[in-house]
């Protein structure tokens, strides 16, 4: 009996160890994968370390996790060692207060936690970046230094302190080489805990930060959604140095013990006394404070115009070459700090709150919306018109900006639809068009795109609407039309994810934009792009300058840069979308370009049921809550 | 001791400012409407009232308890035999037990949690593997099932390691009394073991059951966009939408259930100590 059980247990601990291995151990396998495949290893390869350490974005999300971290251990470790050592002497309403509020981050959900101090830093104009990330993971920190201090010191003889300071010792004296000492325990395992929730958070920092300023959490969330096997490697590369960490907390004072006890059995040693500083804090001090001075000289070494200033850039997730900044880093000597956003609308709430970028990169009718609400700048035509000149005449002009008195051209492109040939066949698109999300053949077989204006300007289209409808009635047959897709057709609505994995032919059909149909199709052939001719989307990004821009100079010399064949060229090649740079887009769709041949690459022009996409006050909301609904309604239909 | 009392009127300061303040905050914010700001406002209970008008809101709550509570069953199935397995063992074999089940802790959840999208999708090493066993072209990332696993993963360590502690803090010579009483092994654990660790059990559930509700990373990521939670919508209030203070009254309603929930659960921990006795 007994022994039966033992090997039930047993066999449980081992499955249980496979299950929290197996996914750090794959995670560390694919980082060498030499393709880009989570599914099938294909050969070994660095590339993705490679990419790594020269992605800028990834090496500055290490270095502020690192730093945040060691920083709000040092300075919470010591705030709550000293607060502890007040609590023990003071009253004891003053002691429930703080055992009250300290409760607070710890008995509430941690979303509730992050909400309250953005919430905070918003109503007090508190701009929010690294100071605020910092401010946030200590006030999140303490407590628990707090926690595991006190028991230590209610364990301590209450005489001790009086007994020191009768004979003589300073209270300072007192404190450091009498208390601190015997405490020591409590106050390692408190920084010990501070360090872990500090390095590992992620919710509190989501919303405590600002500016681009990303730990690495923040990153992997942002990335997740295209598959990228880099996060693999600087995850490999964490663990690795986690596992050293700790072998070094574990093993160093085993191995101390030990010498220590060879040193007693032997006759002739005499003990040292024992140092009594708080060595440990000190160490710790010194190291981040030494990183942090890293962190803020870095890259001030170049002679260029720019030297040493900042460039703040605010745009989609993977939309940009890194080589492209790289290099326009090295030609200026400015770094350049990248925030991403998943939708418009965020980046509107984002620079609505005041939140500062020198260049943001939003889509038409969002420039519109901008400029409606007074936050972009007008720019200079002396400064951009040499850039303009060089764009496709499609592009600029648009009702957004008719004079592009306010942006830059950077991508344009459709809506569309990408499809399996081999499982889609033409005939259906061309009768169907917009309706073939509707059509259950391809039931459980679709991705929706997560975006409430692309969607609605499908079913709008569908029901041979203009996309740009201010009809309530109109815009409610459109919203029933989604319901009635998500509640049949067992849809996943995605956003980034549709890339990898249309492009591994996972489903049937899909709403794209069509720079992401581009990659697709380059990837695997067997994709294809479908416009309906019930009429579809042209839209256009531009490169806006906002108002409260804090390097106006800099911004100049990035838009023109990025608008020139050069960087045009690196970012169309990374990404796929067109670039509104006329000759970087006749390359590329030229034999022996990256993108010959490809149907979604060069937009459809001249197209009579093709729309842009006007910015309405009225409908915002409308749309925004009823997809919203929509996708509340998709949840609930699963 | 006068000298050191003083020490601690920075941090009341400090953590009225940074602990109490940004929850009186949220209620504040909660309470005016949209649009209103911190010297210019009028209270309303509309964002309340639009919570509990609209079934759909309803219906997230309710499927992000259910599916909190699924975790925590699951947790508390898996993780008990395991901590009582450990706490079984000889002293050099729990310490290496515990740092196993840490280790993995001390790994950013995001980048654990991101790891699990390879090995969930589809002709990844899960299905490869259910593929051996007949079962071929199982949907498993973007699912409910790879939610649940998700949140297993990232939190069933807190239950492990409560209930080890408190069921190694226990007086070994009690359960030789109850054997030497007649006990059967059987009726030892259950009369004995179990309640003597149900302090474990529920902090493990707490620390279980908290992080679940909220969680909105780990159905974004391995839950596609269809998947939403509670969190999901508080976090698409903050970040997408930009109505605070609909968001501020959904955090204070998440969180004055959690509070009522974590109260009757210490309630039922005193009451099965009082019967215990």
């Amino acid at each position: 009996m007994k022994t039966k059980k033992r090997w039930f247990g047993g066999c449980l601990m081992v499955a249980l160890c496979i299950f929290f291995y197996l996914p750090i151990v794959f995670m560390m396998v694919f980082s060498f994968n030499s393709s880009k495949s989570l599914t099938s290893f294909t050969g070994f390869s660095w590339k993705w370390y490679e990419q790594m350490f020269a992605s800028h974005d990834m090496m500055d999300a290490l270095y502020v996790t690192i730093i945040i971290a060691l920083l709000a251990t040092a300075i919470s470790t010591i705030a709550g060692t000293i607060t502890a050592i007040g609590m023990t002497y003071s009253k004891k309403l003053v002691r429930r207060y703080i055992s009250q509020v300290n409760d607070l981050p710890m008995m509430n959900p941690e979303i509730v936690t992050a909400i309250g101090l953005m919430l905070l830093f918003i109503t007090f104009r508190i701009n929010r970046g690294f100071m605020t990330l910092l401010l946030a993971h200590v006030a999140f920190c303490i407590p628990y230094v707090i926690l595991s201090v006190t028991p230590k010191l209610r364990s301590l003889d209450p005489n001790l302190a009086d007994a020191a300071m009768d004979l003589g010792a300073s209270p300072y004296r007192t404190l450091t080489q009498v208390i601190v000492p015997e405490i020591m325990p409590g106050i390692v395992s408190g920084a010990l805990t501070a360090f872990t929730m500090s390095f590992d958070d992620f919710i509190i920092s989501y919303f405590a930060t600002g500016q681009g300023v990303k730990n690495l959490s923040i990153m992997v969330y942002t990335m997740a959604k295209r598959v990228n096997p880099s996060i693999n490697a600087i995850s490999t590369l964490i663990v690795l140095l986690i596992t050293i960490i700790l072998i070094l907390i574990n093993i160093v004072p085993a191995l101390r013990k030990n010498i220590e006890k060879k040193r007693l059995e032997d006759p002739n040693y005499i003990p040292k006394p024992k140092k009594n500083g708080p060595k440990f804090l000190i160490g710790l001090i010194i190291v981040s404070l030494a990183a942090a001075g890293i962190y803020s000289i870095r890259p001030k070494q170049s002679s260029a115009q720019f030297a040493g200033q900042t460039l703040h850039l605010y745009l989609p997730g993977e939309y940009i070459s890194d080589e492209m900044i790289a290099n326009f880093e090295e030609m200026t000597g400015a770094d350049v700090v990248i925030d991403n956003f998943d939708s418009n609308e965020q980046a509107y709430i984002k620079i609505a709150n005041g939140e500062s970028y020198d260049v943001i990169i939003p889509s038409d009718y969002m420039i519109e919306r901008l400029i409606q609400k007074d936050y972009l700048q007008k720019l200079d035509p002396a400064r951009v018109d040499a850039a303009l000149v060089e764009l496709d005449e499609n592009t600029v002009g648009l009702s957004y900006d008719p004079l592009n008195e306010y942006s830059v051209p950077y991508f344009w492109g459709t809506v569309g639809i990408v499809y399996d040939k081999e499982q889609v066949s033409l005939e259906d698109l061309e009768r169907e068009g917009w309706d073939i999300f509707a059509d259950p053949k391809y039931r459980g077989n679709i991705y929706l795109y997560d975006s409430e204006r692309d969607q609605f300007m499908s079913a709008l289209k569908a029901l041979g609407y203009s996309m740009n409808t201010a009809d309530p009635a109109q815009l409610e047959e459109a919203y029933n039309y989604l319901v009635n897709i998500v509640e049949t057709m067992d849809p996943e609505i995605v956003t980034d994810e549709i890339i990898d994995n249309m492009a591994n032919a996972r489903k049937a059909l899909g709403l794209i934009y069509s720079g992401d149909a581009t990659y697709v199709i380059s990837e695997n052939e067997q994709m294809g792009y479908y416009l309906p001719t019930q009429g579809t989307n042209i839209w256009v990004d531009g490169m806006c300058i906002p108002k409260n821009a804090q390097n106006v100079d800099l911004a100049y010399e990035f838009i023109n840069y990025t608008a020139g064949y050069e960087a045009q060229m690196l970012n169309a090649e990374f990404v796929g979308y067109t670039p509104a740079n006329l000759e970087a887009q006749n390359e590329l769709a030229a034999e022996g370009g990256d993108y010959h041949g490809i149907d979604s690459f060069i937009p459809r022009s001249g197209f009579e049921m093709d729309e842009t996409f006007n910015y309405n006050p009225d409908t915002r909301k409308l749309v925004a809550d009823y997809w919203s609904r929509v996708k509340v309604a998709a949840s609930n239909a699963k | 001791m006068k000298t050191f009392k003083n020490l601690v009127i920075p941090y009341v300061i400090w953590s009225s400012l940074m602990l109490l303040l940004p929850m009186l905050l949220i209620v504040f914010y909660s309470l005016i409407s949209s649009g209103n700001t911190i010297v210019n406002f009028q209270f309303t209970l509309a964002n309340y009232v639009r919570f509990f008008t609209d079934k759909d809101f309803l219906l997230i709550l309710w499927r992000s308890l259910i599916i909190a509570l699924e975790t925590t069953v699951l947790c508390l199935l898996i993780g008990y035999p395991c901590a009582y397995y450990i706490s079984k063992c000889s002293k050099k074999k729990q310490n290496f037990l515990i740092m196993m089940i840490t280790l993995p802790m001390w790994i950013n959840m995001l980048v654990r949690t991101y790891a699990w999208i390879g090995l969930l999708s589809k002709g990844g090493l899960i299905s490869t593997i259910l593929g051996w066993f007949g079962l071929h072209d199982v949907e498993l990332l973007y699912t409910q099932s790879a939610v649940l696993i998700g949140m297993v993963y990232n939190f069933i360590p807190f239950m492990i390691l409560q209930i080890h502690s408190s069921l190694t803090k226990m007086d070994g010579s009690l359960l030789e009394a109850a054997s030497d009483l007649g006990a059967s092994p059987m009726e030892a654990f259950w009369k004995v073991t179990f309640p003597l660790s149900l302090p474990g059990v529920i902090s493990g559930i707490t620390l279980v059951f908290l992080p679940a509700v909220s969680s909105f990373f780990i159905p974004k990521l391995l839950g596609g966009g269809s998947w939403y939670l509670i969190g999901n919508v508080i976090e698409n209030q903050f970040i997408t939408v930009g109505e605070w203070n609909f968001g501020s009254a959904i955090s204070v309603i998440m969180a004055l259930i959690m509070m009522l929930l974590m109260a009757l659960v210490r309630k039922a921990d005193a009451r099965a100590k009082k019967e215990g006795v």
